[in-house]
């Protein structure tokens, strides 16, 4: 095997994962989807909702290292 | 005979069993204890004693799915600990998963609380087991939580019982007394927010199958607890939602994979507390289906992590990474784990997470509704990528690992299996559920809906690593609320000891200061050990304080 398998296959993942993404858009123009609250409904609501939370979670979580973070033997006596 | 009392039995016999048929031994004793979810419903054991009717044996549509999720979880912690040789875990842990079914079927508190007890004293020798300092010592912090939790519940119970003369395992109001109590004693083992910090603090101490079990039993039988007596408690939607969103940020930054996945496991619960609060008929059915389904999901990324740690020595991110070529059927079987509890289509998170989520927009509850949506964005993050990613990929591995032992493949193979069946046949899950309910998961808005934001937020994750903006991971402690009771109180508790330690020793000192000087004049006594006062230990300074705090609770 050689050393840039791993490169390639995260190629071939984003190329596939774009793909699928846009098609999901697509498909929201195609029908109107029904949801609880409205907003839902928007073209698009979940996918810009889904990537802007895990961009917040990451880097707040980030953020938070500053106040959470101690060495790794912190706790040993 | 009560369900999961055969398992303690065979436990107990289980050293004088030839270690070859041990493992055999357990499964049999599982297969004799799961032959009770034939019984059907009712009650079948109860028994007078001092006074008191205690209803040893009780099953009803709850009892019955929590009964059937715990026998296959005894079952798939066994197979994949056929390789572990450690007697004391084996007893451990085949005791705690039938202490925990028993206490499944207790019909009221006082039968509940000796359950209750036996799942804490029983699992506790599993983080023991884990045969390190470290774990030893989360081993004695996490005995203290979980007995302080039965404490609770008796004191809840003995309330109840003085107070309205019945102590029948039913529905709580939270704003009487004994309800408090034992609403925390539940709350404890359900690892409410800032009562959470034994769950990561113990489970990724303990050793590579005892995390499996531990991650089973006690939680998800508070869960059931809760459901029983708390149903429709407006405060537990709220306590649910922040469970869901606070560690989310933990996982992120944590290194120790096993310890992610244990925030990962608090994070689930809040979506089952939160179904337990909303109360409806749909919301319970939620909370029993993502009770099931997640104890299957949940112990097969435990699995994984504990075959990554069986071969590599470590679950430390940081230092992991391209396992894939080494342990491609671990890898899938991670992944398959991983996108089970992300809620993929097809796979039983999404079957079971639907129902809270749908009962949620159907009692129109905006706010809790969108925390949820936002901390599914945020299991994604730590359960689905983070944990397979860096593990499995990352970046290539330079030494070479061997593949995870066959009993362990088979054991996670099995949950793989029943992860997909479940997602792609629900209909024998909601089966099973306490209510009769229709419910369609599979709608296509729905569907839609919940592949943009896993698809997106996976783009997310592509965008953030491209541009080097997710934190790269350190070896390091991330503090959590166990840090008040490892830290503070001791911060606090030494210099306040010391200082009443140092009182106590001088008041001895003087009296023996005094008694030499009224004794001194006679020569006899002089230097005799008879009458010298010594100043007391530290155990006996210990003893001497609690003799006055004894004291002082007599005078009030």
């Amino acid at each position: 095997m050689k050393k840039n398998d791993l490169k390639k296959f995260g190629k071939i993942f984003t190329k596939y994962l774009l793909i699928i993404s846009i098609l999901l858009i697509l498909l929201d123009f195609t029908f109107h989807r029904h949801a609880y609250f409205s907003i839902e409904e928007i073209y698009g609501f979940p996918a810009f909702f889904g990537f802007i939370s895990f961009v917040f979670i990451v880097l707040v979580g980030k953020w938070l290292r500053k106040f959470l973070m101690r060495k790794e033997d912190y706790y040993d006596e | 005979m009560i369900p999961g009392l055969v398992m303690i039995l065979f436990s107990i016999v289980l050293p004088v069993i030839p270690n070859y048929f041990r493992h055999p031994a357990m499964l049999l004793s599982v297969f004799l204890s799961s032959l009770s979810l034939f019984n059907g419903y009712g009650i079948f054991l109860e028994w007078d004693i001092l006074g008191l009717n205690l209803i040893l044996y009780q099953s009803d549509s709850l009892t019955f799915p929590f009964a059937i999720i715990f026998h296959i979880a005894a079952v798939l912690v066994i197979i994949f600990s056929w390789h572990n040789k450690n007697l004391m875990e084996q007893m451990a842990t085949l005791a705690y998963a039938g202490s925990a079914i028993g206490a499944l079927h207790a019909g009221d508190f006082f039968s509940l609380f000796i359950w209750w007890e036996a799942t804490a004293l029983t699992s506790v020798f599993i983080v023991f087991a884990g045969n390190t300092l470290a774990s030893r010592n989360a081993a004695m912090r996490y005995l203290i939580i979980q007995v302080s939790s039965g404490v609770l519940l008796l004191i809840g119970t003995c309330l109840m019982l003085y107070q309205t003369g019945n102590h029948n395992l039913t529905t709580l109001d939270l704003n009487s007394d004994f309800g408090k109590f034992i609403f925390i004693a539940f709350g404890i083992k359900a690892a409410f927010p800032l009562l959470n910090g034994w769950l990561q603090d113990s489970y990724p101490e303990s050793s590579v199958t005892g995390t499996v079990a531990l991650s089973a039993f006690t939680t998800k039988l508070a869960i059931y607890a809760l459901a029983r007596t708390f149903p429709g408690t407006d405060s537990l939607i709220w306590i649910g939602a922040i469970m869901t969103a606070f560690p989310v940020f933990f996982a992120v930054i944590e290194n120790d994979l096993r310890r992610v996945l244990s925030f990962s496991l608090n994070n689930q619960l809040g979506f089952m507390v939160v179904g337990i609060g909303i109360g409806t008929e749909l919301s319970l059915n939620g909370t029993v289906a993502h009770a099931f389904v997640h104890i299957i999901y949940k112990a097969l990324l435990f699995m994984s992590m504990g075959a990554v740690l069986y071969r590599t020595g470590t679950t430390k991110a940081s230092e992991l990474g391209g396992l894939y070529k080494y342990m491609p059927l671990t890898t899938i079987f991670c992944i398959v784990g991983a996108m089970s509890i992300s809620a993929f289509p097809l796979f039983s998170g999404f079957v079971a997470k639907s129902l809270i989520m749908s009962s949620l927009g159907g009692a129109g509850m905006v706010l809790i509704y969108f925390v949820l949506f936002f901390a599914s964005a945020g299991v994604l993050e730590h359960s689905g990528i983070k944990i397979p990613y860096f593990a499995f990929f990352a970046h290539e591995r330079k030494t070479s690992v061997k593949e995870a032992p066959l009993n362990m493949l088979i054991a996670m193979g099995i949950a793989a299996f029943l992860c997909i069946g479940i997602g792609v046949y629900p209909r024998y899950l909601y089966q099973i559920l306490p209510y009769a309910v229709e419910y369609q998961p599979y709608t296509l808005d729905h569907i839609i809906s919940q592949l943009q934001l896993l698809v997106f937020a996976i783009l997310a994750f592509l965008f953030l690593i491209k541009f080097k903006l997710y934190p790269s991971e350190i070896k390091s402690t991330v503090l959590n609320s166990d840090w008040f009771y490892r830290r503070m109180l001791p911060g606090i508790g030494r210099p306040f000891f010391k200082m009443i330690s140092n009182v106590i020793e001088k008041f001895y000192f003087n009296l023996g200061f005094v008694f030499n000087f009224l004794l001194g004049k006679s020569k006899k006594y002089n230097n005799s050990s008879f009458i010298k006062v010594t100043t007391p230990s530290f155990a006996t300074l210990i003893l001497i304080i609690v003799l006055f705090i004894m004291l002082l609770i007599a005078v009030i």
